[in-house]
């Protein structure tokens, strides 16, 4: 092996965290991930060259992107792709800020029922047509029919109107105040697409506003983007990029290492690790989780002695070491750096046998007790691993962990209907906590049923929490979540993961995203 | 053709299309019964958050919507229509797909079994010619290996050293037909076709070998040696041409079984095969997909093998007179 | 043959496979790898095949650990033979599968002919009309996975191959004069089947076993690989050789003992098929040694 140079990003630089809505799903399967869109003036200041411009690139995936319409969207890398396609009203800059995207600024009314958008003057779509305010009004509108499908729908379920005062301005009426929804109009799954459109013609071609523009796509084999010349903003220094699809994460390392690929993002720091040649491996923490989710509607577990019971019987750190090699950090509810838990504020920081046997008594199973735990095969990797791993730990408090090892498509039926004791899982999160728990916790969200809990303290916090326009009042609530999750040992969060994202040195201008977005594919240039 | 061929190749004809009736019935079923639907592979879990509209809006979108049998009907009817369904993933008609990936298997075939007969058909001799002497034994132990070493650990074991090694992994490159890039189409075929056909070249080199020893056993060379005609020219002349038969035979059957069997080879060195379709669309669950070139794939296996029967009987005088 | 003097030649058979050298010598590999199989599983040697041991990752081969450790710091050594076990396991039940099924398919349809013939001969063509490969992963991705499930799947795509071997020594063996005579003599059809067909079929059908075991452990480590065997953390060939995929430049030997061991375990049992094929069908002999 060569020259292969390795930057390890420490976990906790303050650089913002992936966003994931759902449980994350790895390789093929959908995976649910909601990464920002847009670019920001201020680009993450590396001393590295200027990008020349012109040249192509290729990034290699394991998987095609499922779909080219932004609305139905919902796996990595079809999320990855149209990022760089389609954009949204704001986005977010490598921080996780929210900043301007195709809106220049806004203002939020005094009773917040009100957020009144100044659109981006001068903004074309790619076929050449102008972008205005009908194009947002057109594209929320559609978002929010239910016969459209589309997977963002409840983030505008608040919204009661949409108005046009003009072709540069747009308002969103809202029934109750929504702190989140700033963030959350990130999503490409809310992009803005023309008003001339539909979801069949932009089913086999693309027409946004983003830096490219879909050049081609053959299904199993690779899409390719181009510039996009009608571009609002600085030209991209690339003229195309290639996603290509390669069968697995090794078979990617051998054509990186043959220089037949210049970018890869993997899973597993080992293959990573194996690619040869002038390569940088940059580290990223994500905002997804792995837990062990309880559902406290269900048989024994309703006792919250039981669940405090199994939460002190886990090291979590333990767990990450054997499964994951240890690439990760433990972990409570929130990972969203700006809201970020306390891994350690909760009822048993460090393993303890000894309260974990007291919980039990009390719950009235000092003999033992046997759970059932649903495990995904082939979703993600190391699920089984991770496992085996909590199992073998229950074993030691006199708690049999019974794995139910299920085939994909078994385990997402069965995990969305709620149908299990307990679930190992990898959920995806979000930079806003309202995004990431707001479906799950408050008896109105719609995966209430899976998250198996819910209670009036929860359901006043949640609502707290979508009208409290004070930032420090804001991330007090949450705090008050994430305790009140973690004390009644609601799920045992365990740890997030890192990705590893592969650039060969020929070229610059990338930056990782800690959401696993590729938006700086846009600043991304040959050396 | 005699009459008997010819009534022959009308039963066996029909017999042919009864037996892709069952393979469409059984593979459309079966299908059927894989645990999760198409909405589900598609979103994950995300699918959880789906309302009863937006569900049913979706069913229609895959068109999953209609009863079984309605659906196994229209997909019959569609296929003497010429429409093979339609892949929402790709947003392209099977039939497109299949028109691209069914080249790709065929060209992979054709070049194993190149290579199959290249390394299969001089060794099978060689072990012939001195049964149970030393080169008799090393054919028979090159056979062995061609039967035992799984396709996908010689494909592993290759890609890995030749990208390695020698940075040689023009699989990498994104495949290439031969008419848009015939020197990098036959590089990317090399590996591929190495590993297929050195497992092919075990049955070639077994069946050789057995009919040259039939042969030569037989009366008619026994008189050509007597009468004193050339070693050479009887082991081509008269051994190999009859023993052509059951390799011909042995050839048919082994590019059948390559045209679903080459998925794993397919796989490790993403040649968007036909095998590789199917596969593909398991893991992504679109029936559509599945169902049309499973049947393609039967279909073909069905015709090369009443292809390779009917070639046996005209060819093989014993046969036709049954 | 009357059925007497063909059971005395089976008998026969066996001291016949230990005195030829391939017979014994494969016998004597696959002895030794299903015993340390064994050994394995009830804890005899080496280590528990899915304890997780993170000091010890990626170690090269030595004295504790004789094939060296994977990622997760478990034994290869007891990897690979509980793989060999399970492998052994799930193609012994797949063949049985395919035998029994594939048998009575042709036992039923060549000796009754007629509607039962038709239906059995449609079934077998039908599942013929696969290419194996592809009619196991099929299967195997509709069946929720464990190893039985998975040596449903690969026993199904065998099922054809007995049903034809046997059809047609059913068809012939009818006619002849000691089946006639049993049934002249008023002995029901099926007695007849079981006592006087089916043991002068059961030299093919023990020929056609003895070949199949190496295409089903082909086969599952094939389906394993692509990720449609048996569920992790259980131990296959096929799926250390796909995780090694990764490994190999770091850890070659995660590469190297499992495909040995698979090579080894094939060839043992391919030459234990073609030594019990030449025993018991003395044509084959002749010419293929």
């Amino acid at each position: 092996m060569t020259q292969l140079k390795q930057r390890l990003n420490a976990p906790l630089k303050a650089i913002a965290l992936a966003s994931s809505a759902g449980l994350v799903l790895a390789g093929c399967a959908s995976a649910t991930e909601e990464p920002t869109t847009e670019p920001t003036e201020t680009t993450s200041a590396t001393a590295e060259p200027e990008p020349t411009s012109g040249g192509s690139m290729v990034v290699g995936i394991t998987v095609d992107p499922d779909t080219i319409f932004p609305w139905k969207a919902t796996q990595f890398q079809a999320f990855r792709m149209l990022e760089n396609v389609y954009d949204t009203l704001t986005a977010f800059d490598a921080d996780l800020n929210v900043v301007p995207g195709l809106a220049e600024s806004w203002e939020v009314s005094d009773d917040g029922l009100a957020i009144t958008f100044d659109l981006r003057d001068g903004v074309k779509f790619s076929d050449g047509s102008d972008f205005d305010s009908a194009d947002v009004k057109y594209s929320y509108e559609a978002i929010q029919d239910e016969a459209n499908a589309a997977v963002a729908r409840s983030t505008l379920g608040g919204v009661t109107s949409i108005d046009t005062p003009d072709s540069d301005t747009v308002v969103l009426n809202l029934a109750t105040a929504d702190v989140g929804i700033l963030a959350n109009l990130t999503s490409v799954n809310l992009a803005i697409v023309s008003s001339d459109d539909t979801e069949e013609t932009l089913s086999t071609a693309t027409n946004g506003t983003g830096p490219f523009v879909l050049e081609s796509r053959t299904a199993g084999q690779n899409v390719v983007l181009a510039r996009n010349p009608n571009y609002w903003g600085d030209a991209t220094p690339l003229d195309t990029v290639e996603f290509r699809v390669l069968p697995d994460e090794a078979a990617i390392a051998a054509a990186m290492s043959a220089g037949n690929v210049q970018m890869a993002v993997f899973s597993d720091p080992i293959t990573a690790r194996t690619v040869t040649g002038d390569v940088t491996v940059n580290t990223t923490p994500q905002l997804s989780y792995h837990a062990l989710m309880l559902n406290a509607r269900n048989g024994s577990m309703t006792d919250k002695n039981v669940r405090l019971a199994i939460q002190c019987a886990i090291d979590r750190q333990a767990v990450l070491d054997t499964a994951l090699l240890g690439e990760g950090a433990v972990t409570g509810p929130i990972t969203s750096p700006a809201f970020r838990s306390d891994p350690n504020a909760r009822p048993c920081p460090e393993r303890d046998l000894a309260a974990a046997a007291e919980y039990l008594a009390a719950s009235g199973n000092a003999g033992g007790l046997e759970i059932d735990a649903i495990v995904a095969q082939n979703l993600y990797a190391g699920a089984v691993e991770i496992a085996q791993a909590v199992a073998a730990q229950l074993a030691e408090a006199n708690i049999t962990l019974n794995l139910e090892v299920l085939e994909s498509g078994t385990y997402i039926d069965r995990w969305i209907a709620g149908d299990f004791e307990s679930a190992i899982a990898l959920n995806g999160g979000r930079p806003d906590p309202d995004g990431m728990y707001g479906r799950y916790f408050p008896s109105t969200g719609n995966l209430n049923q899976v998250s198996g809990y819910s209670s009036e303290t929860m359901d006043a916090l949640f609502a707290a929490g979508k009208s409290e326009g004070d930032p420090t009042a804001r991330k007090q609530i949450y705090a008050d979540v994430s305790a009140e999750l973690e004390d009644n040992a609601v799920w045992v969060w365990l740890f997030s993961g890192y990705t590893y994202t592969a650039t060969s040195d020929s070229i610059t201008g990338f930056t990782p995203m800690t959401t696993g977005s590729w938006q700086y594919l846009r600043t991304t240039g040959l050396k | 053709m005699t009459a008997i061929l010819r009534s022959s190749v009308i039963r066996k004809t029909a017999g042919a299309l009864a037996t892709l009736f069952g393979v469409a019935v059984f593979v459309f079923f079966m299908l059927r019964a894989i645990p999760g639907d198409q909405i589900s592979a598609s979103l994950g879990t995300e699918a959880a958050g789906l309302t009863e509209a937006q569900r049913q809006a979706l069913v229609e979108y895959y068109g999953i919507d209609e009863p079984l049998t309605t659906q196994f009907f229209s997909w019959l009817a569609n296929l003497f229509a010429g429409d093979l369904g339609f892949s929402v993933r790709a947003q392209q008609p099977v039939l497109d797909l299949t028109v691209a990936a069914l080249p790709v298997t065929f060209q992979l075939a054709v070049f194993a079994i190149l290579l199959a007969l290249i390394i299969g058909v001089p060794i099978g001799m060689l072990s012939a010619s001195a049964p149970r002497k030393a080169r008799d034994f090393v054919g028979q132990a090159v056979s062995l290996l061609g039967l035992s070493i799984p396709a996908f650990l010689l494909a592993t074991t290759l890609l890995t050293f030749f990208a390695v090694n020698l940075g040689f992994n023009p699989n990498g490159l994104g495949y290439k037909t031969l008419f848009e890039d015939p020197s990098v189409n036959l590089q990317q075929m090399f590996l591929p076709s190495l590993v297929l056909g050195f497992g092919i070249s075990a049955p070639i080199i077994r069946t050789t070998r057995a009919a040259v020893l039939e042969i030569r056993g037989q009366d008619f060379i026994r008189t050509a040696r007597a009468k004193g005609v050339k070693t050479q020219r009887i082991q081509f002349r008269h051994i190999l041409r009859n023993a052509l038969i059951p390799i011909v035979t042995m050839t048919g059957l082994q590019f059948g079984y390559l045209l679903g069997g080459a998925v794993v080879v397919e796989q490790i060195f993403s040649l968007p095969g036909i095998g590789r379709q199917v596969l593909l669309g398991i893991q992504q669950k679109e029936y559509a997909l599945v169902q049309s070139t499973v049947l393609v794939i039967a279909a073909s296996f069905v015709v090369i093998n009443l292809l390779t029967d009917l070639l046996y009987r005209a060819i093989d005088p014993r046969v036709r007179a049954e | 043959m009357s059925t007497t003097a063909k059971q005395q030649a089976q008998k026969g058979a066996g001291r016949k496979l230990l005195s030829s050298g391939r017979g014994a010598v494969s016998l004597a590999v696959l002895v030794i790898l299903l015993g340390l199989a064994l050994a394995v599983n009830f804890g005899l040697v080496g280590f528990d095949p899915i304890a997780q041991t993170p000091s010890d990752r990626l170690l090269a081969p030595n004295s504790t650990y004789w094939f060296g450790t994977d990622q997760f710091g478990r034994d290869i050594f007891s990897r690979v033979m509980s793989g060999v076990g399970s492998s052994s396991l799930i193609s012994v039940v797949a063949v049985t599968i395919a035998a029994v099924f594939g048998t009575l398919i042709g036992l039923f349809g060549g000796f009754y002919r007629g509607l039962i013939d038709l239906f059995g001969t449609g079934v077998t063509n039908v599942l013929f009309a696969f290419p194996p490969l592809l009619l196991a992963l099929t299967l195997a991705s509709v069946l929720d996975r464990n190893w039985f499930t998975v040596a449903v799947a690969i026993g199904v795509v065998y099922i054809p191959i007995f049903a034809r071997v046997t059809r047609g020594p059913v068809l012939s063996l009818r006619e002849i004069e000691f089946v006639r005579a049993a049934r002249s003599t008023g002995m029901n059809s099926i007695g007849i089947m079981f006592r006087h067909v089916l043991p002068n079929i059961s030299s093919i059908a023990i020929i056609q076993i003895a070949l199949s075991l190496s295409w089903a452990v082909l086969t599952e480590a094939a389906l394993s690989f692509l990720g449609l065997g048996s569920p992790p953390p259980a131990p296959s060939l096929g799926s250390m050789i796909y995780e090694a995929r990764t490994l190999v430049l770091i850890a070659p030997w995660t590469l190297y003992a499992p495909g040995a061991i698979i090579v080894t375990f094939v060839v043992a049992l391919n030459l234990l098929g073609d030594s019990i094929r030449d025993i018991l069908d003395p044509r084959s002999r002749e010419v293929s040694s």
